[in-house]
């Protein structure tokens, strides 16, 4: 029988006890899981922090309940972009940590979490300008005044919806 | 802020926070950006697009738009059709387009499709939102020119016999021409008729015009380079001038004003070097007939193995007023004998009784036109009054199987859903489309259920979904779908919104249309439409044709 409980090695070298189940959240590991079969030794989890780590832990153990992901419910998942009240909470963080969040949820694997991330940031740009968008992201603006007004003018189409 | 460098001047976006709060959302691939951007609805995805250049291409993706375009478009049609049919509306999205319902043409274009530009392209059909062009291209004489449409190029015959084709993409010239005349100097006879189909092979479009004594030619555009050549003629059927062709590569359904339809196939045979050499075109078939009356609208249709050719005329019905015959004649494609001939009238929808199929054949009781016999059936349980009842002749008929619409001077269209099937060909109800506030000239649909029509003096054109509609006939909620918009080209509007919101040089065009009031002459012609753009021939008797063509890409 396999043991209950796995250990994994964070990217500055903190280990950490997680229970099976949880862990397997992540198809990463369920699938390196099945490869290796049983392992005392941690596991190296060289992407991802121990902060960072630790939330991701937190958010696969409040939804350890959850039905696994079929894959086929693209539609409905995309169709909005509500959040449950538990994952809003969770994902109040800075925007570093938000990040890192949906970087480690994409390289282990864990799409509720990938979603519920993404669907975060995607909150965060609904209903804004441009400006206050460049803002909230820092992002840097590499078109001319003209490029900017010309790439307006040809998406007016969409605006009266 | 002062270590930033922007070229031209361009202002600093915004100051950034001496990098405390770095730019992470850049260093994300591109995947996960696509993801996040994935869950944005159209005006927060266009938004994005004005960020920067990396945000520009990720959210023109054509694979998140392709998405959008489905839940707009597909889904709720989807939806539609399961709920008749199946009545379980579980639909869901599959990135295969060849499964998407009447997108089999998309299916085609494979990965190079441009979503986006789909997307708004339908998005305009369905706001009417388009720009006008006009192309003149007549010589003021008098009697008016004949035009036709296929696959983006317009061609014309003017009065001087030059037979011209033009792109809708590059109005500015011609992309070929060639003279009528040339083969046949002096030119016997005058033109009456023309139609353009996709030719055999790709980027080739064929052209038949026919003439007032019978004769019709056949003329070849090769788009890529841009040559007009002169196939072959034909001496046609009868003597009587050809007022109407039908064409579906290689067969030409041609009506003379001697009330004849004649079918042609058009055979090429190899020379030495093995070229191929257009022959006469064959006749396959040919029909009189004695009670039909004008407006008429012939088709021709490949279904399995059968080519379809079908008439559909006017005649008077003493109880409900002008009705519609619709005449089939089906052709084996292997051997091109004829097959069937079978009839049907509106008449029972125009009552409003749609008859199951097993007494059809018993229920013929109208002139029966084309060859057929007159059989006088009696189990009619009619209401007294009929539905519909047109007292005067339609103005247009247009027939694209299953649509067959009808326009008229009281201001309506009429929409019938014809059913053909192996068992017997019938009218499965009625139903009149209001929206025009004049009388409407014509009209014309598409396979696909988009009907175009346009008002008498062609100030009112209106595009027409008739899908959703016909298939909720004879239920309740019919009447819901009976709706339509309002072509309203952008850049002849004197709307007041528009001109708020646009930009100067937009206002100041629009000032200009609407300082000079814009004189429309008469409609003289209807076109047609494809999917991207409708054309309407302008002109009143002696002045210059003009050719509009709205465009809604």
């Amino acid at each position: 029988m396999s043991a209950t409980t796995l250990r994994f090695q964070s990217s500055d070298g903190v280990v950490i006890t997680i229970d099976r189940d949880v862990a397997q959240r992540s198809v990463l590991i369920k699938n390196l899981l099945e490869d290796l079969g049983d392992t005392t030794e941690a596991i190296p989890i060289p992407n991802v922090n121990e902060a960072v780590l630790r939330k991701v832990i937190e958010w696969c153990e409040h939804h350890k309940g959850d039905p696994p992901s079929t894959g086929d419910d693209d539609d409905s998942r995309r169709k909005t972009t509500d959040i449950d009240e538990w994952d809003q909470k969770f994902m109040q963080v800075d925007q570093e940590m938000l990040f890192e969040i949906i970087l480690a949820a994409n390289y282990l694997d864990i799409k509720g979490l990938l979603d519920v991330g993404c669907k975060t940031v995607a909150n965060m740009i609904k209903g804004k300008s441009p400006e206050e968008i460049r803002k909230t992201f820092n992002i840097q603006n590499d078109f001319t005044p003209e490029e900017e007004d010309q790439i307006r003018r040809e998406n007016e189409w969409a605006e009266d919806r | 802020m002062s270590k930033r460098h922007y070229e031209d001047g361009n202002p600093a976006p915004l100051p950034s926070k001496r990098g405390r709060q770095p730019n992470i959302i850049s260093s994300l691939s591109d995947e996960i950006l696509l993801h996040i951007l994935s869950f944005l609805p159209i005006p927060s995805l266009i938004v994005c697009q004005r960020l920067s250049c990396r945000f520009k291409a990720l959210a023109e993706d054509s694979e998140i738009w392709k998405r959008h375009y489905y839940h707009r478009w597909i889904r709720p049609r989807l939806a539609n059709v399961r709920r008749t049919v199946f009545s379980h509306p579980e639909v869901r999205y599959s990135p295969k387009v060849s499964t998407w319902l009447d997108h089999g043409h998309f299916a085609d274009e494979g990965r190079s499709m441009d979503w986006k530009g789909q997307y708004r392209l339908r998005h305009n059909w369905s706001k009417g939102i388009c720009r006008v062009t006009e192309l003149e291209f007549s010589h003021p004489y008098g009697r008016s020119a004949l035009a036709a449409f296929c696959a983006g190029i317009i061609f014309t015959v003017d009065r001087d016999n030059w037979l011209r084709a033009k792109s809708t993409k590059i109005p500015a010239y011609y992309l070929a021409e060639i003279s009528l005349a040339k083969l046949r100097t002096p030119l016997a006879a005058l033109p009456t008729a023309m139609t353009a189909m996709v030719g055999s092979r790709p980027n080739t479009i064929e052209v038949v015009v026919g003439f007032e004594d019978g004769h019709f030619g056949i003329y070849n555009l090769d788009i890529a380079a841009s040559a007009l050549e002169f196939r072959t003629t034909c001496a046609g059927s009868t003597s009587g001038s050809i007022t109407t062709i039908a064409s579906l590569y290689p067969y030409i359904l041609l009506a003379s004003d001697h009330k004849a339809l004649s079918l042609f196939k058009i055979t090429t045979e190899s020379d030495a070097r093995s070229r191929l050499l257009p022959k006469e075109p064959a006749l396959l078939s040919c029909l009189e007939a004695d009670s039909i009356l004008e407006p008429l609208s012939i088709s021709i249709r490949s279904v399995g193995s059968d080519i379809i050719s079908s008439i559909v005329y006017s005649f008077y019905h003493v109880g409900c007023g002008w009705s519609l015959g619709i005449q089939e004649l089906h052709f084996s494609l292997s051997d091109l004998q004829q097959k069937c001939s079978r009839l049907t009238t509106t008449v029972d929808s125009q009552y409003g009784v749609c008859p199951p199929l097993g007494q059809i054949y018993s229920r013929i009781d109208t002139p029966c036109a084309w060859g057929a016999t007159n059989t006088k059936g009696g189990l009619c349980m009619r209401p007294a009054e009929p539905a519909i009842h047109h007292q005067e002749t339609p103005t247009s008929v247009s027939y694209s199987h299953p649509y067959l619409i009808t326009s008229h001077t009281d201001n309506t269209l009429t929409v019938y859903l014809v059913v053909s099937t192996s068992a017997g060909l019938y009218v499965k109800g009625a139903q009149r489309l209001w929206g025009h506030t004049s009388s409407v000239l014509a009209v014309q649909v598409s396979d696909r259920g988009r009907a175009v029509s346009v008002s008498s003096r062609g100030d009112e054109v209106r595009v027409w979904e008739l899908e959703a509609l016909v298939s909720a006939f004879g239920r309740q909620r019919a009447r819901r779908y009976g709706k339509s918009i309002r072509v309203s080209p952008g850049n002849r509007q004197s709307d007041v919104s528009e001109l708020r919101s646009s930009s100067p040089t937009k206002a100041n065009a629009l000032l200009q249309t609407t300082g000079f009031p814009y004189h429309m002459p008469e409609i003289s012609g209807f076109i047609g439409f494809d999917d991207q753009c409708v054309l309407l021939l302008r002109g009143n008797g002696l002045d210059v044709h003009m050719l509009e063509c709205y465009d809604f890409t």
